[in-house]
C-alpha cells in the first residue's frame, strides 16, 4: 500500500493506493482529480525542474531558467546535469530555450529571466 | 633560620587548611615570593577553591597547578598559518597580545623612537575579551581601595575623554544608576562618600526615586532611590581597540595578526629570542598583555607567578527599537565588591543605541569557550528584563560569551618582572580593565621605557601624531555632513546594511583600513554592518562581494573570522551532479 | 523638493502593483527601491508555483515579477534603484521623505501619500534561542537561496533544515539539486508549516526526512559548523531535557519565520498589530496614519504571491482616491474568535465609497468542515463552508458592505458545519 497527500488543490486529501494486478485502486480522494493524480503519480510521475546557468557575465553569474513542462521524476539529476554543462555567453530573453529537448524528454530548458535587462547600467 | 621556619609553618597550616577543605591530594610549596599548588581534584569548583583559599595570605602571587580528574584541559587553539615572515626581525619592544591593553601599550609606546612589534593569535585585533563586554567606562567605586584596579579605572576614567578625541572613537558620558530598593540604604551615602573621596571618584550623587525615575522614566522594578554616578562612559570597546592598534601602525608600529608565540629562550636571566609560527624575533623588552593566557607566556619565560582562572559571562543584545526605554547604564548590583568578585550587571544602552544585558559570572576551566548556554541566557533574561518596563525576550536579538582573564588574587599585574629584566607584565585584566586601559598603557609605557633605557637611547618621535581619523560613521551624522562625503565618494551613498544604515563606502574603508582585514567578522566590528536585527541575513552577500571586488579573494576563500572559517564551500555547477539521495 | 502624489516604499511584488495602481488613476507616482533591480525577493526565488491565481501560469518568481516590471518600465513610472529611506516625518498634509544614494546624497522629497511594500525579514538563529558557538556555516535560508541562486554558490555541503515552512522547503529541494546533502528539516511544531505540494515535492521526491515536534538546540564547531545538538520539543515547543542527540554536519539552514519590516510604520507612528506584526489597516489597506497605506509582507506574511500583489492593487488604487479626494474614516473593528491567528484588515471604513472589501485570515488550528460567518450584529456579511483549514494556508474572502451596517462590529467566528456532508 502506498500513501500519497494529492495536491491538485489546497484540500490536500490523504490518499492510499493498493495494486490489484495492473490497475491501481485509489482511496481517500474526494474528487475524480485526486484519482487521475494518485494514478499518475505511481505511473509516471513528472516534475518540473528549476535552476539557474552559468554565465560569463560578471555582474550577474547566474541566470534562472526552467523547463517548460514537466520531466519524468527519475530524469532529475540527468536534466541537472545538462543545466549545469551550460555557460551562457550571450544575452537572452525570457523565455528563450536555453536547452532543447533535454535529456531527450521533449520539454526544453528556457530561461525565467531576462538577461539583456539584468546587464543593463544602473539607470538612476 | 628562624625566619624560615616562620615561613614553612605558615606555608603548612595553609596546606593543612586546603587539604581539610578541599582535597588532601594538594601539597603547597613556595616558590620565589609566589605560592604554588600540585596535585589532583574532583572538580573545576575545588580547584578553584583552592586557588581562591590561597590568595591575598601573604604571597605575591598563587600560581594553581592542580589537575581536575578526568578534566582534559584544551590547548591553546593557534592559527593555521606558518612560515618565516618574522624570522630574525630585531624589535625594540614585543607586545603579546592584541586586545585593548596591548594595543594601548603599543599606541603610547610609539610616540617614542622604538622598533615596536605586536603580535596577536587572533585573525584581528580585539577578538576576545576586548570585543566581548558591555562597553561601560565604571566610575572607579566598585574594586578594592589602593587595589591597582582602584588606582588604574579611576585614572583611566578621567583619561578616557582626551583619548577618545584624539583616536575619534565616540565616547558618552550617560553617567550610571544603581537602584536600591530599601531607604535605608540612603544612610549608606556618608560611608559611600568617604570611600569615594578615598578613591578621587567625583560626581556622585543619591537621586530620590522621583529623581531617579526622572533621568530613567522606565525603570520597572520598586525602588527607593539611585545612587547616580555622573563619571560613567560608554564606548564601542571594539572601535576603541582597533582605533588604538591603527594610531599604533600609523606611528610606525607593527601589528602581526595570526601569530602565536610557541617558546622563548633566555640568558642570564633575560628573554633573547621569542618564537612565533611566523619565525622566531628577538626583542629587547617583551610586554605580556596576553589575556587569559598571560600566565602561561610567563610560564615560557621561567617567571610564572600567577595563575590565571577563566570566568566566563554572558551578555544580550536587545532590538535597538528598545534603545529609547533607556538613557544610560542601569544596574541593582552591589556597591563595594563583597560576594562576588565581578559586578553583578544590570542593562547598559551602548553607543550605537543597542541595549546590552547582563553579564552573568562564573567559572569554568576553559580559557577559549566562548558558546553560550540557554541556562544562563534565561538567569539574565529573569535577573534583569524586568528593570525596564517594556524589555521581553522577543526584543533579544544576540548573545555571545566572554572570558575574564582573573588570578586569583583578583587584581591588575603592572609591574616589571622580579626575576626577568626585559619582560613587563599588564596581566589580569578583568573588569574594570577596559576602564583602566588608557592609564594602564601610560603606567607600561612609563616602566618600559625605563627597561630600555637600561640598554638603549629613548628618545621621543619628532613626528607622532596622536590624532586618528576613524572610518566615518554615515548613520550617525547630520544630512548635510553626509551629503557632502557622498559626493566625495558615492560608494558612502550606498547603504549596503539596511539594519544599520551602514555604506559601501564604510566597509571598503574597512577592507583598506590600516590594519586591513578580509573576514566579515572584521569588517562587522569595525562597521557594524551585520550587527543589526536582521544578523547579517541581507547584507551577508553584498559584504562578501565586496571584499572580494576589492581584494580579489575569491567568494570560496571568503572567512567568517580567519582560518578555515570559509563562508561559502564551493562554487555550484563545478562538476557534474552527482545522484544525490536518488529519486524513484 | 520634488514632489509626488504617491511614493512607494519598496520595488517588490506588492510595491510594483501599487505604483501601477496608483500610476493607472493618473497619480504622480515614485516607487523607491534599495536594491539594485527591481523585483523584490522575486529575484531570487527561482522555483515555480507563482501565479497560478493572478495569471493562471504556473511561473518562477523572476518571470513573475518581470510581468510587473515591464508595465513599469512601459508606463515610465520613475524608479529610484539603490535607494535608502532614512525617514519619513509628516509633514502638513502629506510626508516629507528623507532618502539617500550614491548619485544625490543625502535628499527629500515630498508626497501626499506613502504605500509601505517594505517585504520581511527572516527570524535569526538568536531570536530562537540557538545556542553553542557561532562558526560559519549557519543561515538563514534567504540568505542561502541568495547565495545559491544569485551568485552561484554553495553555503554547504553537508546540510541540516531547522523550520518546515516553504522557504526551508525550497531549499532543501534546491541545495540538493546543486549537489548538497540534506540531511533531515527538523520541526518545532508537530505539524508541517509548509504547503503540502512542497512537503511531496522537496522532501519525499528526494528522501530527506521530516522531524516534527524536535528542534535545534545547540550549533558545534569552532571555525566552522560541525555539528548540531537536536532534541524533542513538548507542546509549549521547549526542549525535553534527555531527548537531545548530537548531528553531525557542516551547514546550518534556518527556516524560522517571517517578520514584516515596519521600521518605517513605527517612526510615523503607525499602530501595528501584534498577531501579524504589520499595520492595522481598513479595507483600503490605509493604516491609522491617514495617507499611510500598507501591502504585500510588510503588512502580514503572506504565501501566495497573487494575494501580495492583490493588496498593492488595493492599497495602490485607494492611495490615488485618497489623494483625490481623502474624506473622514469611520472604522468598525472586526472582532475575530480566538479560532484565528489573525485578520487582515483588521478594521472597515464604513465611510469609504470602497464597498468590497478583501479580507485575508488564517485559522489558528488545523480544523475541517468548518463554517467561517462574517456577522455585523445580526446582519450575515459573509458565511462560508471550508473542508479544511490550515494555518500556513492563508485564506483570501471577498466581502460586500453593506450600506446601514446594522452595528459598529463586524464580528468573524467559525464553527463546525452541522451536517456531514463533504462539500467540493
Amino acid at each position: 500500500m502506498k500513501h500519497l497527500i494529492c495536491i491538485e488543490c489546497p484540500i490536500g486529501c490523504s490518499l492510499t493506493a493498493v495494486k490489484s494486478g495492473e490497475q491501481w485502486e485509489i482511496k481517500g480522494n474526494r474528487c475524480r482529480k485526486g484519482e487521475q493524480f494518485a494514478i499518475n503519480e505511481l505511473t509516471d510521475p513528472r516534475r518540473s525542474v528549476c535552476s539557474t546557468v552559468k554565465t560569463t557575465y560578471r555582474k550577474v553569474p547566474r541566470l534562472p531558467v526552467r523547463t517548460n513542462g514537466e520531466v519524468p521524476l527519475n530524469a532529475i539529476f540527468a536534466v541537472m546535469e545538462q543545466i549545469n554543462a551550460v555557460t551562457l555567453d550571450h544575452p537572452v530573453h525570457i523565455g528563450e530555450v536555453i536547452i532543447e529537448n533535454v535529456c531527450n524528454t521533449g520539454i526544453n530548458v528556457i530561461a525565467t529571466s531576462d538577461l539583456y535587462y539584468l546587464l543593463e547600467e544602473d539607470g538612476q | 633560620m628562624v625566619r624560615g621556619d616562620t615561613v614553612r609553618k605558615r606555608l603548612q597550616v595553609l596546606e593543612n587548611r586546603v587539604r581539610k577543605t578541599i582535597s588532601p591530594d594538594v601539597s603547597l610549596r613556595k616558590w620565589h615570593s609566589s605560592i604554588i599548588l600540585e596535585g589532583t581534584v574532583s572538580t573545576w569548583d575545588q580547584l578553584y577553591d583552592a586557588g581562591k583559599m590561597c590568595a591575598n595570605q601573604g604571597y605575591k602571587g598563587v600560581v594553581n597547578k592542580l589537575k581536575v580528574k578526568g578534566l582534559e584541559i584544551l590547548k591553546i587553539k593557534k592559527p593555521q598559518l606558518a612560515d618565516d615572515f618574522l624570522q630574525g626581525k630585531q624589535v625594540d619592544v614585543l607586545v603579546i597580545g592584541g586586545g585593548i591593553i596591548g594595543c594601548a601599550i603599543a599606541r603610547e609606546l610609539a610616540k617614542w623612537q622604538l622598533s615596536i612589534l605586536l603580535v596577536e593569535k587572533e585573525e584581528d585585533v580585539a577578538m576576545h575579551a576586548s570585543s566581548r563586554n558591555d562597553g561601560m567606562i565604571h566610575p572607579g567605586i566598585e574594586p578594592k581601595i589602593g587595589s591597582k584596579k582602584a588606582i588604574f579605572n579611576v585614572k583611566g576614567n578621567e583619561m578616557y575623554t582626551r583619548v577618545a578625541r584624539e583616536l575619534d572613537v565616540k565616547l558618552i558620558r550617560c553617567g550610571s544608576s544603581v537602584l536600591f530598593d530599601s531607604p535605608l540604604l540612603k544612610l549608606v551615602k556618608p560611608v559611600l562618600d568617604i570611600r569615594a573621596n578615598k578613591m578621587g571618584v567625583k560626581g556622585i550623587s543619591l537621586l530620590s526615586r522621583e529623581e531617579a525615575l526622572q533621568k530613567e522614566p522606565n525603570i520597572g522594578v520598586p525602588i527607593a532611590g539611585a545612587v547616580h554616578f555622573a563619571t560613567t562612559g560608554i564606548i564601542s570597546p571594539y572601535k576603541m581597540t582597533v582605533a588604538y592598534a591603527e594610531n599604533a601602525v600609523q606611528n610606525g608600529a607593527e601589528v602581526s595578526l595570526n601569530t602565536v608565540v610557541l617558546s622563548m629562550t633566555k640568558e642570564h636571566g633575560r628573554i633573547t629570542s621569542v618564537k612565533t609560527n611566523r619565525g622566531t624575533v628577538y626583542p629587547k623588552v617583551v610586554i605580556n598583555a596576553a589575556g587569559t593566557f598571560a600566565d602561561i607566556i610567563a610560564d615560557m619565560a621561567g617567571d610564572q607567578f600567577f595563575s590565571i582562572h577563566p570566568r566566563k559571562g554572558e551578555i544580550l543584545f536587545l532590538d535597538k527599537k528598545k534603545g529609547e526605554l533607556i538613557n544610560g547604564v542601569i544596574g541593582k548590583p552591589s556597591l563595594t565588591q563583597t560576594k562576588s568578585n565581578t559586578k553583578g550587571g544590570g542593562v547598559v544602552k551602548t553607543v550605537d543605541g543597542n541595549v546590552l544585558v547582563g553579564p552573568d559570572a562564573y567559572e569554568q576551566p576553559f580559557r577559549e569557550d566562548f558558546s553560550t548556554n540557554m541556562n544562563n541566557i534565561e538567569a539574565i533574561m529573569q535577573k534583569h528584563l524586568p528593570l525596564i518596563r517594556g524589555f521581553s525576550p522577543a526584543d533579544v536579538i544576540a548573545y555571545c560569551a566572554g572570558i575574564r582573564a582573573c588570578t586569583y588574587e583578583e587584581d591588575f599585574i603592572i609591574e616589571r618582572s622580579e626575576y626577568v629584566d626585559n619582560l613587563v607584565y599588564a596581566a589580569g585584566i578583568q573588569s574594570p580593565g577596559l576602564a583602566s586601559a588608557p592609564a594602564i598603557a601610560a603606567e607600561i609605557e612609563r616602566i618600559t621605557c625605563k627597561v630600555l633605557s637600561e640598554v638603549m637611547d629613548v628618545k621621543p618621535k619628532q613626528n607622532w601624531n596622536p590624532i586618528r581619523k576613524g572610518i566615518p560613521e554615515l548613520s550617525s551624522m547630520d544630512f548635510e555632513s553626509r551629503s557632502k562625503i557622498i559626493k566625495e565618494n558615492p560608494h558612502y551613498g550606498e547603504i549596503v546594511c539596511r539594519c544599520e544604515g551602514i555604506s559601501k563606502g564604510e566597509i571598503i574603508a574597512a577592507i583598506h583600513s590600516p590594519i586591513p582585514v578580509t573576514s566579515v567578522d572584521a569588517i562587522k566590528r569595525r562597521v557594524r554592518a551585520g550587527m543589526g536585527r536582521c544578523q547579517g541575513g541581507f547584507c551577508l552577500p553584498t559584504v562578501m562581494t565586496i571584499i572580494n571586488e576589492e581584494t580579489g579573494i575569491p567568494m570560496t576563500s571568503i572567512t567568517k573570522k580567519g582560518n578555515d572559517s570559509n563562508i561559502v564551500v564551493a562554487e555550484t555547477k563545478q562538476n557534474p551532479t552527482t545522484g544525490g539521495e536518488g529519486v524513484e | 523638493m520634488n514632489e509626488y502624489d504617491v511614493v512607494v516604499l519598496g520595488g517588490g511584488p506588492a510595491g510594483l502593483a501599487a505604483a501601477l495602481a496608483s500610476f493607472n488613476e493618473g497619480m504622480n507616482t515614485l516607487i523607491i527601491e534599495r536594491e539594485n533591480r527591481l523585483g523584490g525577493i522575486l529575484k531570487q526565488c527561482i522555483h515555480d508555483g507563482f501565479g497560478l491565481i493572478k495569471f493562471k501560469e504556473k511561473l518562477t518568481g523572476p518571470e513573475y515579477a518581470q510581468r510587473y516590471i515591464e508595465q513599469v518600465l512601459a508606463c515610465q513610472i520613475p524608479v529610484l534603484l539603490n535607494t535608502f529611506v532614512l525617514t519619513v516625518e509628516k509633514a502638513g498634509t502629506g510626508f516629507v521623505i528623507t532618502l539617500v544614494n550614491a548619485a544625490q546624497g543625502v535628499e527629500q522629497i515630498k508626497t501626499r501619500s506613502l504605500i509601505l511594500a517594505t517585504g520581511c525579514r527572516e527570524r535569526t538563529a538568536k531570536q530562537v534561542f540557538i545556542n553553542g558557538t557561532r562558526p560559519a556555516g549557519v543561515f538563514t535560508a534567504g540568505t542561502a537561496q541568495h547565495l545559491v541562486n544569485i551568485e552561484g554558490y554553495l553555503p554547504g555541503k553537508k546540510c541540516v533544515i531547522l523550520g518546515s515552512g516553504d522557504i526551508g522547503l525550497i531549499m532543501a529541494r534546491r541545495l540538493t539539486l546543486e549537489g548538497a546533502q540534506v540531511l533531515a528539516v527538523y520541526e518545532a511544531k508537530s505539524t508541517p508549516s509548509g504547503l503540502s505540494r512542497n512537503i511531496v515535492q522537496c522532501l519525499n521526491d528526494f528522501h530527506i526526512p521530516l522531524h516534527l515536534s524536535t528542534t535545534i538546540t545547540r550549533v558545534f564547531g569552532d571555525n566552522r559548523v560541525e555539528a548540531v545538538e537536536i532534541a524533542r520539543v513538548d507542546e509549549n515547543m521547549r526542549p525535553i531535557k534527555g531527548t537531545e542527540q548530537v548531528i553531525s554536519c557542516d551547514t546550518v539552514i534556518l527556516s524560522v519565520g517571517l517578520i514584516p519590516e515596519n521600521e518605517i510604520a513605527d517612526m510615523l507612528g503607525v499602530e501595528i498589530d501584534a498577531a501579524t506584526k504589520g499595520p492595522v489597516v481598513d479595507q483600503n489597506f490605509m493604516t491609522s496614519v491617514e495617507g499611510v497605506f500598507s501591502c504585500g509582507n510588510a503588512l502580514h506574511v503572506n504565501d501566495l504571491v497573487d494575494y501580495v500583489s492583490e493588496s498593492g492593487e488595493i492599497a495602490g488604487a485607494n492611495a490615488a482616491q485618497y489623494v483625490r479626494e481623502a474624506t473622514p474614516r469611520q472604522l468598525a473593528e472586526i472582532k475575530m474568535s480566538p479560532d484565528f491567528l489573525y485578520v487582515v484588515p483588521q478594521q472597515i471604513n464604513i465611510n469609504s465609497s470602497n464597498r468590497k472589501a478583501v479580507l485575508y485570515f488564517r485559522s489558528r488550528e488545523v480544523r475541517e468542515n468548518m463554517r467561517v460567518t462574517i456577522k455585523s450584529g445580526d446582519q450575515v456579511l459573509l458565511s462560508k463552508r471550508y473542508v479544511i483549514l490550515r494555518p500556513p494556508e492563508m485564506e483570501r474572502v471577498r466581502l460586500v458592505i453593506k450600506d446601514g451596517l446594522a452595528s459598529n462590529q463586524i464580528e468573524i467566528t467559525m464553527e463546525p458545519v452541522k451536517n456531514k456532508e463533504m462539500a467540493l
